[in-house]
């Protein structure tokens, strides 16, 4: 049984740049008229899948913390 | 993901509320950086490419003269005025994507749905006098006071002229392999052809087809052989016109029994025939 917290989980969490946000920047520098190769495509709709992903996973992270039962603690979070 | 802790005592604040601030900051690292809408960004990009991409394939000669913006946005705003054209090309060419209920600026073309050719038997009210004769006549299976009705006051034919109509159909009335047109006139009706512009209708959901050029070739084609279905009845039409008691008797021997008559195409009238 995993015993870890929506905390803990949160802090395990590797921090990094939302790969959607990259590919937006890259495609927002490209000219739309050089179409994308069939393999640019399938590259992007990984990323997506992997940005969608992480969004998704933050959402559940902050709705499960936002549930976390209050426990007693010496010591208080105050942030990140 | 670092997280520094203090001493309860040092806290000026209360823990909720500190709570709540940590809780503000996890939503806006949803959100922050933009992540939610560079992914929304990069998902329309992405299928304003693979738009781009069949345009491209379909009507190579129409993307060459193009001049639409691939950036601007068109009459339907969630997509470019090159993509928009795309749209335009597939309604005129292909089959008529945009006659169903797209004149919402605001639609996505990523799913669509189709509108039915078929008469809706459910729930519209049938005008006979607006249906092919053949298509009307064979209607004396689904709804016979009606058709009959309309039969009698267009033909002068009575019911009570013709055999009995069984209950169920002969098999070889739903058996789509031997071609006959009685067949495809009877499952046009009954909206089993296997073609989903024929047989789908506005009182069931929607099917919904990807955008997609496999999808785009398919529903091409059907749109097609729909159309070739009506045209055949245009056969029936003439025959039903020239003896409308054979051709009624026919229609019902067929029902019963499965026998198919030998259609002999009526001869065209001597002043239309220049050979």
């Amino acid at each position: 049984m995993n015993l870890e917290t929506p905390l803990d989980l949160l802090i395990g969490e590797t921090e990094r740049v939302n790969p959607a946000i990259l590919l937006a920047e890259e495609f927002m520098r490209r000219d739309a008229a050089d179409l994308l190769s069939a393999d640019e495509i399938d590259r992007a709709a990984e990323v997506l899948n992997d940005g969608r992903a992480e969004i998704e996973t933050i959402r559940r992270q902050i709705a499960a913390f936002a549930r976390s039962s209050p426990s007693a603690s010496s010591r208080t979070p105050i942030g990140f | 993901m670092s997280v520094q802790f203090k001493s309860p005592s040092s806290s000026e604040r209360g823990f909720g509320e500190r709570l709540s601030r940590s809780l503000e900051y996890l939503s806006f690292k949803a959100r922050s950086h933009n992540a939610i809408a560079s992914y929304e960004l990069v998902e329309r990009v992405l299928s304003e490419q693979r738009k781009y991409v069949m345009y491209r394939e379909m009507f190579p000669a129409e993307w060459k003269r193009s001049r639409a913006s691939l950036y601007r946005r068109g009459y339907y705003t969630r997509y470019s005025e090159r993509v928009n054209e795309l749209f335009n090309l597939v309604n005129e060419n292909c089959f008529p994507l945009l006659e169903f209920a797209y004149d919402d600026p605001e639609n996505e073309f990523e799913k669509f749905a189709i509108p039915p050719m078929n008469v809706d038997l459910c729930c519209e009210e049938i005008y006979f006098e607006n249906l092919k004769v053949s298509y009307a006549a064979a209607l004396i299976f689904c709804v016979p006071d009606e058709a009959w009705d309309f039969l009698n006051h267009r033909f002068n034919l009575s019911r009570s002229d013709f055999p009995e109509i069984v209950a169920d159909p002969h098999p070889n009335v739903w058996d789509g392999k031997n071609g006959w047109l009685l067949g495809e006139l009877l499952r046009l009706v009954d909206h089993s052809t296997g073609n989903p512009w024929l047989d789908s209708n506005y009182c069931q959901t929607a099917d919904w087809y990807d955008w997609d050029r496999e999808t785009i070739a398919g529903l091409t084609a059907e749109y097609e052989a729909a159309n070739e279905v009506f045209e055949k009845l245009n056969v029936l039409d003439e025959m039903i016109e020239v003896d409308p008691g054979k051709m009624l008797r026919a229609l019902i021997d067929f029902w019963n029994t499965g026998k198919h008559p030998g259609l002999v195409l009526p001869s065209p009238p001597a002043s239309e025939n220049h050979l």
